[in-house]
């Protein structure tokens, strides 16, 4: 079996898992405090110089980046390891002629086609927040779909290193408490990484860095951080690499045993 | 007896590893903060809890949250995961019954995890803080206050859990819950009533009256809570 129809396989597996309807439901509440306080984006502009629309779409984003995003991703993989281990799935995909190697990359590649997904909710239910607190504002908090789109594959871009983490708490801890509790636990505390000098060693800190150094550039009163792009993305392919390929490597092989 | 039973089916789902590991890890939030920025946390005014609770207790009472979600989820999914709920639904037993005393086990694990975390604020409070008398009862009193605080969220959370058999979609919408509970301001009062926003208030430094106010709330949720649940099982006991 290639790549591909592996592919098809996993995805149809997710079809009727509903899932779909809670990531819309995570966008749809992620958004509605924004629009009851849409006055705020007005006063920010007073506090630290950036523009009401720009601060409207970068505020929502950071509350994804630092919790929805990662909080949604560490759910995902939780319905994709149950999926397969409920009713013994995993034995009957073990005892076709099919590498696990390649099944395990299949799930990740669904992992993150999820995680794109989520995004692009997101970006949706921002343009239509957007439109919403425009009427009651009467100010235009539309922006360009070109910026918008950038920021989301921005958090999307960044992020992989995070959702490959995820993805090896799951294949590897077999007790789901655990492979849940860890990645919900790694989650609070990267409000503070992202303060210290040593951000780029935290990976579930990068989509929510890349954010507020995002929003420090758009305000005039802040200075974004310097970023040694090297650095970070050599030690980002690095822990994506071998997050994937131990994960890969473990990957059904308690059901082996 | 039946409570015991819900004890003996948690055995190997690693819950008490991670009770106390969630204790020990939200324990160790305010003792790294303080020893890392202990001028800064010496210069407040107040009682030495208070300063920390102040400090500390958003993440302290995020944490407890995820572990509330997570191990109320995994309560149900034992139950549902190879259709075990059938049988316990052939034995002479209500299901009214069996949630109670899932209920009433979640407490047991909340109140060691709050034990755990007021002992790392005690720690954290004689260590840096200057001598007090009665930190310890003073400690006593705000974890049992937060405990309080957090049963009608174990509740609804455990309700939750019961109704989706799936286990993803209970920990998707206690997410989406403990998100939208992180972005509701602390300082309205009828938006802190949502079961998952209240276990971010603190006790030190809050006025009887409205201390008051909030035993109200709590004692109306866990009533609605458990009206709900009841009328809930009868509905699908129905349909099913």
């Amino acid at each position: 079996m290639n790549f591909i129809s592996l592919l098809e396989v996993e995805l149809k597996k997710i079809r009727r898992s509903g899932i779909f309807i809670i990531l819309f439901a995570a966008a749809v509440f992620m958004w509605i405090p924004a629009i009851f306080h849409g006055d705020v984006n007005f006063k920010t502009q007073a506090d630290i110089g950036i523009a009401p629309e720009y601060n409207f779409l970068i505020q929502g984003f950071m509350g994804l980046a630092w919790f929805m995003f990662p909080a949604c991703m560490v759910v995902c993989t939780v319905l994709i390891c149950q999926t397969e281990r409920g009713n013994h799935g995993m034995l009957k995909m073990l005892s076709l002629p099919i590498k696990t190697g390649k099944l395990c990359l299949a799930k990740f590649a669904v992992l993150l086609a999820l995680g794109a997904c989520f995004l692009f909710f997101a970006a949706v239910v921002y343009f239509i927040s957007a439109g919403i607190v425009s009427k009651t504002q009467s100010y235009d908090f539309m922006l360009s779909p070109i910026f918008v789109l950038k920021e989301t594959g921005l958090i999307f871009l960044t992020s992989i290193p995070m959702v490959a983490f995820f993805w090896l708490l799951s294949v590897c801890i077999r007790t789901p408490i655990f492979a849940m509790g860890v990645g919900f636990a790694s989650i609070v505390p990267s409000v503070l990484m992202i303060n210290t000098k040593f951000w780029f060693v935290y990976p579930m800190a990068y989509p929510f860095f890349a954010v507020t150094n995002e929003y420090a550039k758009l305000a005039e009163s802040m200075t974004p951080k310097r970023i040694d792009d090297v650095l970070w993305g050599s030690i980002a392919l690095f822990v994506t690499l071998i997050c994937v390929f131990v994960s890969c490597f473990c990957f059904g092989q308690g059901e082996r045993r | 007896m039946s409570g015991f039973l819900e004890l003996e089916k948690i055995k190997r789902t690693g819950f008490w590893p991670a009770v106390f590991g969630g204790g020990i890890l939200a324990a160790l939030v305010p003792v790294i903060n303080t020893a890392v920025r202990e001028e800064v946390f010496l210069q407040q005014d107040g009682s030495a809890l208070e300063i920390l609770m102040n400090e500390n207790w958003q993440m302290m009472a995020m944490l407890n949250l995820f572990f509330l979600v997570a191990s109320a989820c995994l309560l149900y999914h034992t139950e549902y995961a190879d259709n075990a709920i059938q049988r316990m639904c052939t034995l002479p037993q209500k299901e009214n019954k069996m949630f109670l005393n899932k209920f009433v086990l979640m407490c047991g694990f909340c109140l060691i995890a709050l034990a755990i975390e007021g002992a790392g604020l005690i720690f954290s409070a004689v260590r840096w803080f200057p001598a007090d008398e009665k930190i310890l009862w003073n400690g006593v009193l705000n974890m049992g206050y937060a405990f309080v605080l957090l049963l009608p969220g174990t509740l609804f959370m455990l309700l939750i859990s019961a109704a989706c058999k799936n286990m993803w979609i209970s920990l998707g919408i206690g997410v989406i819950c403990v998100f939208t509970a992180t972005m509701l301001p602390a300082d309205h009062f009828i938006l802190s009533l949502f079961p998952f926003a209240m276990p971010f208030q603190i006790f030190a430094g809050t006025v009887p009256a409205v201390l008051k106010n909030y035993w109200i709330a709590v004692g109306a949720e866990c009533a609605i809570g458990c009206f709900a649940a009841v009328i809930f099982f009868k509905v699908r006991r129905l349909f099913s």
